[in-house]
């Protein structure tokens, strides 16, 4: 580039020569000098301020351009839900077969914190420490101090004290709403219940799921979304009410560290009550200990899981069984005398009951060698498919997630001596439950019936398993124990309760044997025994009735009492009206005149 | 020396000032605005007091302040430029030792009466600075290679800071509004050409290593870049704003769904929804034709700034105005654009319309020198 000189010679010269100023020249160039580089610049300015316009309006148009196109797509529902997975709260409620609640959704706050946001964490911690004393407060600050950014607090609190830790004021201590599982009656039918927990937990809500018992096992129909009708139970809480009320009177008074009763109707399977003590409340579940037993736990459903050898329960099976075979009759006299052996193992009868017994009478005074006797006529094979026929070899598929764990415990080998000892409940453990089927299956005319926890309309229709003419006669029997027999004390004035009491030792836990001085005592039986229209059985754990000079434990003197006060107070509550019972008329002949 | 002070030939005096706004710019800012209290209020599901009012009398003592700025003499603002610059430097050096701490970035400063957001002030104080500097620097060294590192360095110091408060989205911004200057100073395309071309051969090369022996960065960052850059990839986490943003827009249709009939930020399904992501609620219930007619206001706003631009002479007065039109673009285009997914998720609010304090002020503040501007042009 070449530049004009400021002050060029000759124009200078020139100037001098005619008496200018040259400094004008000079000014003058100077200002043209600067005018060029002004336009140029402006030029250039111009220029990159048209390039930025040019930027400016294709932004605008690629924006308004996409708004178009946007505009213009078909919309899509919203997927949200389908994308998102969002953590559903809802659960059906439960309630019993009248429609009464047993469990619902209430809802309720969670508190979480956000410690980046506190603005005193030492103040909130100890706060929170003083309002739930169940938290620590060197924990609560260690957590709002440190690196996390999210801490839960409670899973759930109660209006009182979601107020006073909103009163703490602290922006960084926050509430998140959400369902929880409310059991209004306690811990009423606690263990078939279960109770809840908390699945997938967000600030906005959480899954509230099921942990046990019939609110595990239906888990997937209460969660679901489109349900609202409530889960319709078969239980009646006046009766599960009545009977947990007895049981717990009946425990304490026979000194039982356990207890469990069954009432279940005999045509429709359905479970009117089950109890096991101890219990515990659903609301505040307690956890699953770690050491001990767990069968002394208060989870423990003893009705279901507790498997037993139930002792002489178990003579309605050989006796029935030989009735429906055709091997005896009920006058058919059976050798007792004892003991029986059978290689190195005697049989002994709680008493001598002379050289011989009738049929009846050996399921009446309950004798363990006329039973193991009969059950040599029957033989292994028909005794074992029998059982099983009533379900003595599988766990029970009652409606409760725990039902897998109450598998009967069989005879490693089903030899004779199994067949001997199992006729009288010794050598096959099984639960209460299993015996109340099989109860059940005797008196409800000789059909299958298998327990439910739900609601049913009809009467199940089952196989076939002993003809109605034996079904008739043993609830005949049954009720005898009790007019005339081992149960006595189980007369219940105008419910004519039949049944069939059993005392079984306790096996002790390390190695083989029986403890001499622990027992189960079972009491199974059925009402009305003219027409049978439930079944029960109350299972006492190492009951001692001390009202006499010794101690007494055998069911006749623990079980039964407590049995026939249960029935004494459901009976009503289940519509049965008080019957006035036609005098038997076995051995009268009418005649003509 | 100003141009401007030497060569005015007729300055108005005192309150006759006020006839000499751009009022066209002032409308079309109070039209912006009156969308963002509808949709505030829509929001809120019609109440009021939650956040509109308080949008409200910040939009009004704003607007007063913008012409309170107005009325003081451009040349005055070039003399504080260089003030403003390092007060803001400051207060950003200063965040990062007391500032508060909200949603995981520290960009508050607490002044007793107000909750400062210094990066705020610093995206009008550089482009004053930067007009200043180039107002300052003799033409002809512009391209100088020293005179253009200057710049780059007041620019990248608070991008920095910025950066590390952590704020993606104004960092860029900063960073973007600062070219820009640079740009429109005259500074040699060629050292736009050199960044641009670096830059993009930077992120081929990442993008290219990647599962080659000689892979730049860590696995986990990439897979963190592909989330930036594909939000869809990850509806339920970093592309679960965009996809919902996506659903409102797609739903608002030609002629939305009316007012407060929009389902996808009442339900809270989006977000942010009151702050970045309110063009959502604005595209759901008035449609393509509300959302078209904000961006055309936003349009008008650009088009009258750079005319008031173009009639003027001081240097510094022109790229002043420039700088803010700059700013407001970024705003809008950045915050738009990202709303529709056409951009990666920043942090960037709808100027005039978002629910926030700091960036109004500071947005009307600016304003406020773009008028003074224009008030004090050579006539």
């Amino acid at each position: 580039m070449t530049r004009r000189p400021l002050r060029p010679l000759a124009r200078i010269l020139r100037a001098r020569e005619e008496g200018g100023d040259p400094e004008l020249i000079e000014a003058e160039n100077i200002r043209l000098r600067h005018e060029e580089m002004r336009d140029k610049a402006r030029l250039r300015a111009e220029g990159r301020l048209l390039m930025l316009g040019v930027l400016f309006f294709s932004a605008v148009l690629v924006i308004g351009g996409r708004m178009a196109v946007i505009a213009a797509t078909e919309v899509e529902a919203p997927r949200a839900a389908m994308i998102s997975d969002p953590i559903i709260g809802h659960r059906a409620e439960i309630v019993d077969r009248n429609g009464r609640v047993l469990a619902m959704n209430i809802d309720t706050h969670a508190v979480y914190a956000q410690p980046p946001q506190m603005i005193d964490p030492a103040r909130a911690a100890r706060e929170l420490a003083r309002i739930f004393p169940e938290l620590s407060e060197e924990r609560l600050l260690r957590d709002f101090t440190g690196e996390r950014r999210f801490v839960w607090v409670r899973r759930q609190v109660s209006p009182e004290q979601l107020q006073a830790v909103h009163d703490i004021g602290d922006p960084g201590l926050l509430f998140g709403p959400r369902e929880m599982r409310l059991y209004p009656n306690g811990a009423l039918a606690a263990h078939i219940l279960g109770g809840a927990s908390y699945g997938r937990e967000g600030v906005n809500s959480a899954e509230v799921i099921g942990v046990a018992g019939v609110e595990r096992f239906f888990e997937d129909t209460l969660r679901d979304p489109d349900r609202t009708a409530p889960l319709v139970l078969s239980l009646d809480t006046t009766v599960q009410a009545a009977m947990e009320e007895v049981l717990q009177g009946g425990m304490s008074l026979m000194n039982a560290k356990g207890a469990s009763a069954i009432i279940m109707d005999v045509h429709t399977g359905e479970i009117l009550a089950m109890a096991s003590l101890p219990d515990f409340d659903p609301n505040n579940r307690p956890r699953v200990p770690t050491t001990g037993d767990q069968a002394d736990s208060p989870l423990f459903n003893r009705a279901l899981q507790g498997v037993y050898e139930l002792g002489s329960v178990f003579k309605i099976f050989p006796v029935a069984q030989a009735l429906e075979l055709g091997l005896v009759d009920p006058y058919t006299q059976i050798d007792t005398r004892g003991p029986m052996t059978w290689g190195r193992f005697r049989i002994r009868d709680f008493r001598n009951y002379g050289p011989s017994l009738s049929v009846e009478d050996v399921f009446i005074r309950s004798s363990n060698i006329g039973t193991a006797r009969i059950a040599l006529q029957i033989g292994i094979p028909r005794q074992r498919a029998f059982l099983e026929s009533l379900g003595f070899l599988e766990p029970t598929s009652i409606e409760m997630i725990e039902a897998p764990t109450g598998a009967p415990l069989l005879p490693r080998n089903w030899s004779e001596l199994s067949l001997l000892t199992i006729s009288y409940g010794h050598g096959l453990s099984s639960s209460p439950l299993h015996l109340a089927e099989g109860y059940a299956a005797m008196a409800n005319g000789g059909t299958r019936v298998t327990a439910t926890l739900l609601r049913q309309d009809q009467p199940q229709r089952g196989e076939r398993i002993i003809s109605e003419a034996v079904s008739r006669r043993i609830n005949q029997m049954m009720r005898d124990v009790v007019t005339r027999g081992t149960a006595s004390l189980g007369e219940v004035r105008g419910y004519e309760v039949g049944g069939k009491t059993g005392t079984a030792d306790k096996p002790r836990a390390a190695g083989g044997g029986y403890y001499r001085d622990k027992v189960i005592a079972t009491f199974a039986g059925v009402f009305p025994a003219s027409d049978p229209q439930y079944v029960f059985v109350v299972t006492l754990d190492e009951p001692v009735e001390t009202s006499g000079t010794e101690p007494r434990r055998t069911a006749g003197w623990t079980a039964v009492p407590v049995a026939a006060e249960m029935v004494r107070r459901t009976a009503p509550l289940l519509g049965l009206r008080p019957q006035v019972e036609v005098a038997r008329l076995d051995g009268v002949t009418l005649s003509g005149n | 020396m100003s141009y401007l002070e030497y060569n005015v030939k007729y300055v108005p005096a005192g309150i006759r000032k006020l006839l000499y706004v751009d009022w066209a710019v002032v409308l079309l800012i109070i039209a912006a605005a009156s969308m963002g209290f509808l949709m505030l209020y829509s929001i809120s599901g019609g109440r009021a007091h939650v956040w509109m009012e308080p949008q409200l009398k910040r939009f009004g003592l704003g607007l007063v302040a913008m012409l309170v700025v107005a009325m003081v003499p451009i040349w005055f603002w070039r003399n504080m430029a260089a003030l403003a610059y390092c007060v803001s430097l400051v207060l950003l050096i200063a965040v990062e030792f007391v500032g508060q701490t909200n949603m995981g970035a520290q960009r508050w400063l607490n002044l007793g009466f107000i909750e400062l957001q210094p990066s705020e002030l610093m995206k009008v104080a550089l482009v004053m600075f930067l007009a200043a500097y180039y107002d300052w620097l003799p033409l002809g060294k512009t391209s100088h290679p020293f005179w253009v590192l200057l710049p780059v360095v007041f620019i990248l110091t608070p991008t920095a800071l910025v950066l590390g408060q952590p704020d993606l989205g104004t960092a860029a911004l900063i960073l973007a509004a600062g070219g820009a200057m640079m740009f429109v100073a005259g500074v040699h395309w060629a050292y736009f050409a050199t960044v641009i071309g670096a830059a993009a051969g930077g992120i081929y090369a990442v993008l290219a290593s990647r599962g080659t022996e000689w892979q730049i960065l860590l696995d986990y960052q990439y897979r963190r870049i592909d989330t930036f850059l594909d939000p869809a990839a990850d509806p339920l986490g970093a592309g679960y704003n965009i996809a919902q943003a996506k659903i409102a827009l797609g739903s608002g249709g030609w002629t939305g769904r009316g007012f407060m009939q929009g389902t996808q930020s009442r339900l809270n399904f989006i977000p942010e929804k009151h702050t970045d992501f309110i063009f959502t609620t604005l595209a759901e219930e008035f449609g393509f034709l509300g959302s078209f007619a904000l961006l055309a206001l936003y349009g008008l706003i650009m088009f009258f700034c750079i005319a008031s631009a173009l009639t003027q002479k001081d240097r510094f007065a022109a790229l002043v105005t420039l700088g803010v039109a700059i700013n407001f673009f970024l705003y809008f285009a950045i915050n738009m654009a990202m709303v529709m997914g056409l951009v990666p998720v920043v942090g960037v609010p709808l100027p005039l319309v978002s629910y926030g304090g700091t960036a109004m002020m500071v947005l009307l503040l600016s304003f406020g020198l773009m008028q003074s501007a224009h008030v004090h042009r050579p006539r």
